[in-house]
């Protein structure tokens, strides 16, 4: 009754095909109604659950009372000498104030790297510029959108960015460290003409873009099956956005940085 | 320096509202407030096996230990049932708390519709779709969540938003009106 590949119908609109799977199922849906009203309907799903459920943010009340709870926490852990430091921190800061990019940096690695990276961990969840990496990110999986120069050569993708994007990034080739580069492509992010360096991790295509610095970093996270991990170098802000996983990911971040 | 409660303030506590949205879909509506401020705690005095980067993920499945260790003991007091597939079927569980009355009584009637369909899946269902659908994880972290492998999130999944949608379909049919 039902397409056998239903399955890999729901996978695919979860964003958790690689790019090879990804063309086989768009294949099989140009021939298959059902699977193409699958689709439809977990789109139009998407939509109204995301508009329509009411969700709750954390009570105030109960944000409050967890703060006073590790407060006393704290207090019970701590040596008598840091407690006394404790108490002469202002209350009033609370927990979005304290720690700025203290966090976020166990996935990494490396005291340098967080010494000189600055992911922004305290940004409000949903950001405009993650949805727009993401899609930017899944144009470029579609037939003929990936690379606008290809080259595993860095002193070809390099030059090329100069004519045709606004900022110059790091572009290196990793491929003993199984990052290969595989090309560059200008892209539109944050209003500028970016450049966006692709590599290949095995099968799973990564994309950096690379855009002036301007706003503040999101923090790093998932969209759409989509790792997004964003830092910045110098005047420089990136994104590397992958299907792969975290760690593979931030082992890229890790190189580039190094490159910088 | 109080070095260990700034990096959980910074790496963890952003996902307090996840948790206690997860929460909200776990358990019944007044169990939620103590479920999270004790897994946050029980989080806090385990941080320091938090060592890859999904906070989110880790934070949510202790949310969970915690609800059913709560469920646990509840039933063994013999004080609450545990609750039944269908036990928010009115909606509750879904509804925002919210200081504004007014502005409750103002959501619209298609809203009150999706929150009640979504409430009355299981919660097996309710929680994979929720997890997918609002708090945009992967598999592999909903599969973590949860603490089933990722092909059952899988079917899991498919058969929540069949379910729903058969539910919507239902819901249509029966009050002509409704937006579609």
């Amino acid at each position: 009754m039902q397409c056998a590949e239903s399955l890999r119908v729901q996978a695919y609109f979860d964003g958790e095909v690689d790019a090879l799977t990804a063309a086989e199922i768009e294949r099989h849906v140009e021939h298959c109604g059902e699977c193409r009203a699958l689709l439809q309907d977990l789109e139009k799903m998407r939509t109204a659950l995301r508009e329509g459920v009411t969700y709750a943010a954390a009570p105030q009340a109960l944000r409050t009372q967890i703060l006073q709870a590790l407060d006393l926490e704290d207090a019970a852990l701590a040596s008598p000498a840091v407690r006394t430091k404790q108490r002469s921190m202002p209350q009033s800061k609370g927990w979005r104030g304290r720690s700025f990019w203290t966090g976020a940096f166990s996935g990494i690695g490396g005291a340098a790297l967080a010494a000189t990276i600055a992911f922004f961990v305290v940004m409000p969840s949903v950001s405009p510029l993650s949805n727009e990496l993401v899609s930017a990110h899944v144009r470029s999986l579609m037939p003929a959108h990936l690379i606008d120069v290809v080259s595993t050569d860095k002193h070809t993708v390099k030059p090329w960015f100069a004519g045709h994007a606004d900022v110059s990034p790091v572009v290196s080739d990793f491929e003993s460290q199984g990052y290969r580069l595989i090309g560059g492509r200008a892209d539109y992010i944050e209003h500028q003409r970016s450049a966006v360096v692709v590599y290949q991790h095995g099968a799973h295509v990564i994309n950096v873009f690379t855009w002036s610095a301007g706003g503040r970093l999101p923090s790093n996270t998932t969209r759409s099956g989509y790792h997004l991990a964003f830092w910045q170098q110098g005047d420089i802000q990136y994104c590397a956005v992958s299907d792969t996983g975290w760690d593979e990911l931030l082992g890229l971040v890790r190189l580039l940085h190094e490159q910088g | 320096m109080d070095d260990k409660r700034a990096r959980f303030e910074g790496q963890v506590l952003p996902h307090l509202d996840a948790a206690y949205r997860f929460a909200r879909w776990l358990c019944r509506p007044g169990d939620a407030d103590d479920v999270v401020q004790d897994a946050v705690l029980r989080a806090f005095r385990g941080f320091d096996a938090l060592r890859g980067s999904d906070a989110k993920a880790w934070l949510l499945t202790i949310v969970r230990n915690c609800h059913l260790t709560a469920a646990k003991q509840q039933q063994r007091r013999g004080l609450v049932p545990l609750p039944e597939e269908n036990d928010a079927a009115d909606g509750h569980a879904m509804i925002a708390n919210n200081d504004n009355p007014e502005s409750e009584a103002i959501l619209s009637d298609q809203k009150k519709v999706l929150d009640r369909l979504v409430a009355s899946l299981p919660e097996e269902h309710r929680t994979v779709l929720m997890l997918r659908e609002i708090e945009e994880m992967d598999y592999a972290q909903i599969a973590a969540v949860t603490n089933v492998p990722i092909g059952t999130v899988m079917s899991r999944l498919a058969r929540s938003r069949s379910a729903l949608k058969a539910k919507w379909m239902q819901e249509v049919e029966g009050a002509p009106r409704a937006v579609r």
